[in-house]
């Protein structure tokens, strides 16, 4: 499906009645811009970059689309790391960073109302700001929006704990390819009319409708928190100590490991005194009354201590405290210096077999002349091997791209999963039905027809 | 069109975003486009020839970026976006696509003997014939003429510096602007000029300056006085105290990560007012003001309205496009506050 520029310019000229022409793109460079997320190595070309402010104003656009059979593709800020929001087929980018407006946040109800545009951070900061914690923190909140987390279930640092976007999504406004706009959902925690629409539009990756209001759930902030890291020699003792933390009583906020390679990168490039002849690093976290963190975060020392640890420390400072959390936060930063591609994936396993997928990865990377550190969330099982190299080293490119799908084989052949938090996108498509299985894909493109006849959203991704 | 920019530092960014949120001209407009990761994508589409330098898009974001570099701090992958901006524009603005206002402005000060013919009503810090062994106190360009009250604050407050009188420009403003190569031959004209240590008044011209000639060779004023007295400044305090916000300098911020400096400085003198966007550029952005006077009177707007909100007595500068560009936004909104140099208010002007 792809249009004629005669198309495209008919299309136009009736988007422009709708939204104004200050509201749309379609100069060579505006095009460039929009033809890739953050993920590496995709890239699509779009024909239209349209930027509506309002329901009514997406609604329409839809409708027009549709009816033309042109591909739409929603858009946030573009941080998608699976290709989620890459225009495959080009058509029209739908960018909604101008619905960008917390509508409510109510301590009564416990629940914030916002436009799919807002930040996440900002959301976090207007719920903070009275007294109410909105949990999902994934890497990317200052830039990300949270319609684009909502539409990728987007997880975070403190998933363990609090779970992940979908948790947090109670009700959902959407427009679906027709231009109709649907609601499911809305302020209330108990509520099972109808089949759980909401849900199903939480990951679904800008294939079914595009969200245009969102209802989330808050909790009451956390009085106090605290960190602490822990050294191992070996892997395979620290992937035994979170088993040994969780059986311990303890619910960790964040339980974060890094490999010997990640755990070298940072210390070259942060210089924070980690130590880098350690087989692995955990970090540790937890929330809540001042008592029960300080007890929680000696359970989880003494179940380090128990399995091997070769040093355990409590930040007993903020300025301790920011060291430990550097130590994760530079992962990213300190692997992206070393070339100039940085190919980052997240495929998830059950936490008891963590310490059989590293050692996995590490011995593929090995032997396939790759640099591959592997970083994550060791509490959920939801990995980070990020391979590092030179785009230019086609060979190299090439061998990643198999390693990577060793990798999510392996995923798969240990009851886990092609991907944690980031999405399918275009990037793991090709492996969808080697998780699935056939019937199960065959329901999804059932499922994408009902909502989108023809095809026109976010095509080429999940369900087509 | 390739070998417009080094590949090293295009090859950097890993397009993740992060620089979105902290882009004032992605905040104007709220598209890609105007954001540093739109602009790197552009450069790029440039370098391989999917988009030719007369592209209308391309004309235009090499020419809106305010080349603040606000990106830089917030880059997980290290971009130095400020260098590949002026690598941009140094092929972007040549011949017959270099903006007219800016000729004028380069032609002015690209000689040492019309800088110094600038600053010949002589009201700037007084100057001796012959340099001496570092350090010294460096007159700029423009500030010397428009602002000859700030080096001769910085002269009293620091009477250690000798201020030769044969010093130029450095060269800033040219590789900012399409002349990266004349800015670069500049600053070091200007670094034999003044040997040894070199201290400015000017943020702008401490990072173009620290970028050339090395970082060991330069102090911008406020990190000397620091340095030079820990955080006592020499000046009294007042009572009842001043309210004092401040304008960072982006390039001394964001290039150079000094702004913990004038901040602690301030705070001796008065009552610092931590301003919300402080850290935010102006709209000045050398000679932004004047190439694009509506995008930054656009930029601009929110800095005035926390000044009014805030109800200050003085807002202090640290860079003399800032100085310019506030000092007239105050003006037309007609605010009692008054924009001082940190040389200007330490000194209990």
């Amino acid at each position: 499906m792809t249009a004629t520029a005669a198309e495209i310019d008919r299309l136009l000229d009736r988007i422009e009645q709708v939204i104004g022409r200050s509201n749309i793109r379609a100069d060579a460079g505006a095009l460039v811009t929009y033809a890739t997320d953050a993920t590496p190595l995709q890239r699509g070309r779009p024909d239209l970059v349209v930027l509506p402010a309002t329901t009514e104003e997406v609604a329409a656009v839809l409708a027009l689309a549709n009816e033309a059979r042109v591909p739409v593709v929603p858009r946030g800020s573009g941080t998608n790391l699976s290709g989620g929001a890459v225009p495959l087929r080009g058509g029209i980018v739908m960018v909604l960073t101008r619905m960008n407006r917390v509508l409510e946040i109510s301590e009564s109800d416990l629940v914030a109302v916002c436009q799919p545009g807002v930040r996440t951070i900002e959301l976090g900061e207007a719920a903070a700001a009275k007294g109410l914690l909105f949990p999902p923190d994934p890497g990317s909140q200052s830039t990300a929006t949270i319609g684009g987390n909502v539409a990728e279930c987007a997880g975070g640092l403190r998933a363990l704990k609090y779970g992940v976007t979908r948790d947090y999504v109670l009700g959902v406004q959407a427009v679906l390819a027709s231009g109709e706009v649907v609601r499911s959902g809305g302020r209330l925690v108990k509520d099972v009319a109808g089949y759980d629409l909401r849900r199903l539009l939480c990951g679904s990756e800008g294939t079914l409708a595009v969200m245009t209001e969102l209802t989330l759930r808050l909790l009451p902030a956390p009085e106090s928190s605290g960190t602490g890291m822990a050294y191992f020699s070996a892997l395979s003792d620290a992937a035994r100590a979170v088993s040994r933390v969780l059986a311990s009583g303890v619910l960790p906020v964040t339980l974060e490991f890094l490999d010997r390679v990640c755990i070298g990168a940072v210390e070259d490039y942060a210089r924070i005194g980690l130590n880098t002849r350690a087989g692995a690093l955990l970090i540790f976290g937890q929330d809540g009354d001042p008592h029960a963190v300080e007890r929680d975060l000696g359970r989880i020392a003494r179940a380090c201590g128990a399995e091997g640890a070769t040093e355990v420390r409590i930040a007993g400072s903020p300025a301790e405290a920011a060291t430990v959390l550097e130590a994760r936060r530079a992962v990213l930063p300190s692997l992206s210096r070393l070339e100039p591609l940085t190919i980052l994936e997240d495929a998830t396993v059950p936490r008891s077999r963590i310490a059989e997928m590293v050692e996995h990865i590490q011995a593929l990377a090995e032997r396939h002349g790759l640099k591959i550190g592997t970083f994550g969330h060791a509490g959920d099982g939801n990995l980070h091997p990020t391979a590092v190299l030179d785009p230019a080293d086609e060979d190299a490119v090439e061998r990643a791209h198999h390693v990577f799908g060793e990798i999510f084989a392996k995923a798969i052949e240990l009851d886990g999963s092609i991907t944690g938090e980031h999405g399918v996108g275009i990037v793991k498509l090709p492996h969808l039905e080697r998780q699935l299985g056939a019937a199960h894909v065959a329901l999804l493109r059932r499922i994408k027809t009902a909502f989108d006849p023809h095809g026109i959203l976010n095509p080429g991704k999940l369900g087509s | 069109m390739s070998g417009v920019f080094t590949p090293e530092l295009l090859d950097r960014c890993i397009s993740c975003g992060f620089c979105l949120p902290a882009c004032p001209t992605y905040g104007l407009t709220g598209v890609e486009t105007s954001s540093p990761r739109g602009r790197i994508n552009l450069m790029r589409a440039l370098e391989t020839g999917v988009l030719t330098e007369d592209d209308p898009s391309v004309l235009e974001e090499s020419s809106f970026c305010l080349g603040c570099r606000a990106c830089e701090p917030v880059c997980p992958a290290g971009v130095r976006y400020g260098a590949l901006l002026e690598e941009w524009r140094d092929h972007m603005w040549r011949g017959g696509r270099r903006p007219g206002r800016l000729k004028a402005l380069l032609w002015a000060v690209n000689r040492s003997s019309r800088v110094r013919a600038l600053g010949l009503p002589r009201r700037h810090a007084r100057t001796t014939r012959r340099a001496r062994r570092g350090p010294h106190l460096m007159l700029g360009c423009f500030e010397r003429t428009l602002y000859p009250a700030v080096s001769r604050s910085a002269s009293r407050l620091a009477p250690e510096l000798s201020v030769p009188s044969a010093q130029g420009c450095c060269g800033a403003l040219h590789a900012h602007n399409g002349e990266l190569e004349r800015g670069n031959v500049l600053a070091h004209e200007l670094g034999e000029a003044l040997p040894g240590l070199i201290v400015t008044t000017a943020g702008g011209c401490a990072a173009h300056l620290a970028g050339v000639l090395g970082g060991e060779r330069v102090r911008e004023l406020s990190q000397w006085l620091v340095e030079r007295h820990g955080v006592e400044p020499p000046g009294a305090p007042r009572t009842p105290p001043l309210r004092i916000g401040l304008q960072d300098s982006c390039h001394l911020r964001n290039g150079l990560g000094v702004y913990l400096e004038p901040r602690e400085l301030l705070a001796r003198v008065g009552e610092y007012v931590e301003l919300p966007s402080a850290a935010v550029c102006c709209g000045a952005a050398g000679t932004y003001s004047i190439l694009r006077p509506d995008d930054s009177a656009r930029v601009l707007d929110r800095h005035l309205d926390e000044i009014a909100d805030a109800d200050l007595d003085v807002l202090v500068v640290v860079n003399p496009g800032c100085y310019r560009q506030l000092e007239q936004g105050v003006r037309r909104r007609r605010l009692r506050t008054r924009v001082l140099h940190v040389a200007e208010v330490l000194l209990g002007a």
